[in-house]
């Protein structure tokens, strides 16, 4: 049986199993529900437009520095994120030169080639290096740049495409399920090509000469296992003012001649974790039982984790100003873990296991009950290591008796 | 794999299982010297992080060795502990290592014997699973 039988599997039988008091709680929570929120609430919230300091300055005359933005593996939101600075976003191109950006500027790769090294004041790279293509364009960034910036997750620790490398048939399952198992693409390939179903290959020759196509890898990196990095901005995706921060310091830096911050700092993260800046309110309580936030009616200021609502937080830098948690959403840990912790997930879990109370008879009962008591918690690794596997002790899945 | 000499890990906590590791010698008993001891103040000062890094590091097998439930030292530590490994365990497999390859025990202070059959036994273990499935390059 395949990895992704496996999974489907078993998200059929959670379906199937709901339990019936949990029905009851959003039947309760539905009608509990107001028809529409008031419009003063996300006030209540404590949610504020962004505070983005001055704007930025525009560039002397003829002195405007280069600016690349490259996304690798990622989802575009990055990106996005860099556009969502605001009127800030005009005043970016009058700072500097956008010499590319895939998303939405022209720039291509023959340009970059033809620059010298280091023409390139910054690169905000966001993404994981999943294939050939990442790999050759931000080895080619890097020679061009001053500094790259591993912007977003997925840059600074693999993020939702490390997971990928959670599949013991590596790239060769990923393609064979995502080009003949899907629906679509089954049906697709049993329609057209019954004989035998058709995977891209990395070069077919035509008549017009030879295509390739980037080579998908085994692996799934970080930026930094690929090449050299000098900042990063953690955050899916990173907030706006953690942006604005950085381009500030690059126009001093290019403009004033403020020195840059050290390299290896961590943009817009606080030194402690998530809870310290959490408004929530933490009551100690334990758990026993645990719920997704639409099974129950989330109360506003106590703390997700008393209602036994999984939150990365307590293992999670801060500095995005607790933004999820905030609104009801527990904590996924995009920021990654605090300076001392290489393991994300490991710490995580390790706070969570302390939730579950001590019982009366925990003295006589075995280690399968304990099993079944912390089965509750449902796919822990990939909920704990959900954008920090890319960095973690062990960063792919193993076959047992495969050596 | 006749030949095959795993490398284990094992944590004791100081107030039982250390002891008890020290009784076995002290008795001399005879076990297999594949295991090296790191003492840890108790079972639940064994982050899962250290679990980890011993297998990323080329571990074959590891043991946490701890005092019986309501014997602990700091009271709840071991209670603590077996819900964290038995978390860990879960990740282990989702990993695709056997999670046989990690194993909570409790051994006390007196428990010489019991020290030596957990290592016996374990080692045993390893020896039919095999070298650790983790590939050298992957990390």
């Amino acid at each position: 049986m395949g990895f992704f039988d496996k999974l489907f599997k078993k998200k059929d039988k959670k379906e199937k199993a709901a339990p019936a008091d949990n029905k009851a709680a959003a039947a309760d929570k539905k009608a509990a529900a107001p028809a529409a929120a008031p419009a003063g609430e996300v006030e209540q919230i404590g949610l504020q437009a962004a505070d983005l300091g001055e704007l930025l300055p525009g560039a002397p005359p003829g002195g405007k520095f280069k600016l690349a933005i490259y996304w690798a593996a990622a989802c575009g939101g990055c990106d996005v994120s860099i556009l969502d600075t605001n009127e800030r976003i005009l005043t970016i191109g009058d700072m500097a030169d956008i010499v590319m950006w895939p998303i939405a500027a022209d720039g291509k790769e023959k340009d970059i080639e033809a620059m010298e090294d280091g023409e390139i004041l910054v690169s905000l790279i966001s993404g994981a290096i999943r294939n050939s293509e990442n790999e050759h364009m931000v080895k080619l960034l890097r020679q061009k740049s001053k500094v790259v910036v591993a912007y977003g997750t997925c840059a600074c620790f693999g993020g939702s495409p490390a997971l990928a490398n959670l599949v013991p048939g590596e790239s060769k399952e990923i393609l064979d399920y995502v080009y003949t198992k899907t629906p679509t693409s089954a049906n697709f390939q049993s329609t057209y090509h019954s004989d035998a179903p058709v995977i891209p290959q990395t070069s077919t020759t035509v008549p017009e000469g030879e295509l390739t196509l980037p080579v998908l890898y085994d692996t799934v990196r970080t930026l930094d296992q690929v090449v050299d990095v000098d900042y990063y901005i953690p955050g899916c995706p990173p907030l706006q003012e953690s942006i604005s921060q950085l381009l500030k310091a690059v126009a001093d830096f290019a403009y004033n001649g403020v020195p840059l911050p050290p390299k290896g700092t961590e943009v817009g993260v606080t030194t402690k974790t998530l809870c310290e800046e959490c408004p929530r309110h933490k009551e100690n309580l334990r758990i026993s039982h645990i719920y997704e936030p639409y099974e129950i009616d989330v109360k506003p200021d106590v703390c997700l984790m008393d209602q036994g609502i999984l939150c990365l937080g307590p293992a999670t830098v801060g500095g995005c100003g607790a933004r999820c948690t905030k609104v009801g959403q527990p904590c996924r840990g995009c920021y990654g873990p605090t300076a001392d912790v290489q393991e994300h997930g490991a710490s995580v879990f390790t706070a969570i296991a302390s939730m579950f109370p001590i019982r009366e008879d925990d003295g006589i009962i075995g280690e399968d009950e304990i099993i079944k008591i912390m089965s509750e918690v449902k796919d822990p690794l990939g909920y704990f290591y959900a954008f920090t596997l890319g960095k973690s002790l062990i960063k792919k899945a193993v076959v047992e008796g495969g050596q | 794999m006749a030949d095959f000499e795993p490398r284990i890990v094992t944590f004791c906590c100081n107030w039982c299982s250390y002891a008890g590791a020290d009784g076995a010698g002290v008795a001399r008993l005879q076990m297999p010297t594949n295991f090296r001891i790191i003492r840890t103040m108790c079972s639940a000062r064994v982050d899962p992080e250290f679990v980890l890094r011993a297998f990323s590091k080329g571990a074959d097998g590891v043991m946490v060795l701890g005092c019986h439930p309501a014997d602990c030292h700091y009271i709840g530590g071991n209670y603590r502990a077996r819900r964290r490994i038995a978390l860990l365990r879960m990740i282990l497999e989702q990993y695709g290592f056997d999670p046989k390859r990690l194993k909570l025990e409790w051994v006390s202070a007196s428990e010489g014997e019991k020290f030596q059959t957990t290592v016996v036994n374990f080692v045993e273990t390893i020896k039919e699973l095999g070298p650790t499935p983790l590939k050298k390059e992957a990390n």
